[in-house]
Formats: structure tokens, C-alpha cells, sequence
């Protein structure tokens, strides 16, 4: 290569997170929506899809940015959504927290 | 040339290749691979871009669409396609074998992206004949040596 990609790449890359965070954000408060939904027991096929893409697209992209527990986080929730969490309290509970877990993570990088 | 700013081939022309042209740092230009990113994704898509810009400093076009990825990779003949699974319309494995019928793109290594990690969709979309499945999220850093790993470009 001959070149030193790091500084430039980092700068690029804080650049870009800046860009692309509230685009990031704004599929958590679908994952918020979704999983209050659930716990009011009104959760739509329609929400429940639209949370389940938004949560795979937060797998795909958080951990490029660094943000590996937020892949692994936004995974879980993307299995959940997909395959029906059903009405369980615990369930929707824990998809809160991830939720929570997600603005937190995005919110603290920097 | 170091693309130091981020500035993704959305529009621009990639120039008429020639064999014995040099760059400036003295790299032949026959290692200036071009590659075409198909992404509905932005986010991913950019990041795509400026690691394989930045860090081995090839020319990188993008697509946000399979339709759009066709026409352009039937365009400008890049040596390797990104090629994201899961787009709206036109999805990864569709847009792989539109690719493959064209005899002006039916040679293109083409490199799925995906954010499935499970081993069934894996083993699925490896049977499709693609030269390999990169999992999402990719290390910036790194995503130009496993391609060129892949590609053997080394």
C-alpha cells in the first residue's frame, strides 16, 4: 500500500459517524416503539417487520463504527422481531432494555 | 493517489484505463483496482467506500440500488462488485444473477455482503456462486485486504 491509512481513516470515520448517528438514532426509537408496543400488548405485524429491518441494519453497521456489543444487541433484537416475541412480559422487557442499551451506546460515542 | 477526503465515484467517470500509466507514489496502475459497492444501505455504503479508498486507495463507484448497480457495473467494468444481500426491490441474489446473464458483467467477481450470520443463510448464499460471503460489520481497516485476500490481488 505504502501509505498510513490510520490517521486519515479515523478522521474520515468520525466524520461519517457524525453524518450517519442520527440516521442510527432514529432506528432505535423504531426499536423504542416497538418494543413499547409490545409491553402495551399492541404490538402490528407492520412495527414488528419495520423494527426487525431497522435492527438488522444496526447489526450490520454499529460494530463498523466500533460499537460491537451494539451489533450484538441489535442482533438479538432482529431474531426476536423476526420470529414473533409474542406477548411475554420478560420478552418485552428485555427488548426495552436493548433499546435503552442502543441510545446509550450511540449517544456515548464520540 | 491517497483519497484523502471522502468523496465516493457517485457521479464521476472513471477514466479509460492505461496499462502503462503510473501514479504518483510510484504504484503501477494496473493495482488501482476498481471496485463497484451495491448498497441500499448509506451508511454502509460510504464506510465501504472510504476503507477501500483510504486504505489501499482504489477507485470505488457506488450503487444504492440493484438496477443501479447493473447498469453501472455494465458502465464502467470494475474488477470486483460489493454487492449487499438485502435491498429493497432488486435484493443481492437477483442482482447476482442479473450480473451473471449479461455476458458484459458475467466475468465480475462479485463479494456478497450480509448481516446474517447464521450458518444456513450463509452456506445459502455461498451456493449462489459468488466468490465469497463478507459478513457485516467489517473492519474498515482491514476490508481491503480480505478482498484482495479473496481476489488473490496480493
Amino acid at each position: 500500500m505504502g501509505i498510513t491509512p490510520g490517521p486519515a481513516i479515523d478522521d474520515a470515520m468520525k466524520q461519517l459517524w457524525v453524518r450517519f448517528s442520527p440516521q442510527m438514532q432514529a432506528r432505535v426509537s423504531t426499536l423504542e416503539a416497538a418494543a413499547a408496543a409490545l409491553t402495551a400488548g399492541a404490538l402490528t405485524d407492520e412495527l414488528r417487520e419495520q423494527a426487525s429491518s431497522e435492527a438488522h441494519k444496526l447489526a450490520g453497521v454499529l460494530g463498523t463504527f466500533g460499537l460491537h456489543e451494539g451489533t450484538e444487541l441489535a442482533r438479538e433484537a432482529e431474531h426476536a422481531y423476526k420470529e414473533d416475541p409474542g406477548s411475554a412480559r420478560n420478552t418485552a422487557d428485555h427488548l426495552t432494555a436493548i433499546a435503552a442499551r442502543l441510545r446509550t451506546l450511540i449517544a456515548a460515542r464520540k | 493517489m491517497l483519497h484523502t477526503s471522502h468523496k465516493t465515484s457517485n457521479t464521476a467517470n472513471w477514466p479509460p484505463r492505461q496499462a502503462d500509466e503510473f501514479l504518483e507514489n510510484g504504484r503501477e496502475y494496473s493495482e488501482m483496482h476498481r471496485i463497484l459497492i451495491i448498497d441500499d444501505e448509506d451508511d454502509i455504503r460510504e464506510v465501504a467506500a472510504l476503507s477501500l479508498e483510504t486504505v489501499a486507495g482504489w477507485e470505488v463507484m457506488v450503487a444504492n440500488s440493484g438496477a443501479q448497480g447493473l447498469a453501472r457495473a455494465s458502465q464502467y467494468q470494475p474488477d470486483a462488485i460489493l454487492l449487499d444481500v438485502m435491498m429493497p426491490g432488486m435484493d443481492g441474489p437477483t442482482t447476482f444473477r442479473e450480473l451473471r446473464k449479461n455476458p458484459t458483467t458475467a466475468h465480475i467477481p462479485v463479494l456478497l455482503l450480509t448481516a446474517k450470520v447464521q450458518a444456513t443463510d450463509q452456506r445459502r448464499f455461498a451456493d449462489l456462486g459468488v466468490e465469497a460471503v463478507l459478513v457485516k460489520p467489517f473492519d474498515p481497516l482491514t476490508l481491503s485486504e480480505q478482498v484482495k485476500s479473496i481476489l488473490g490481488w496480493n
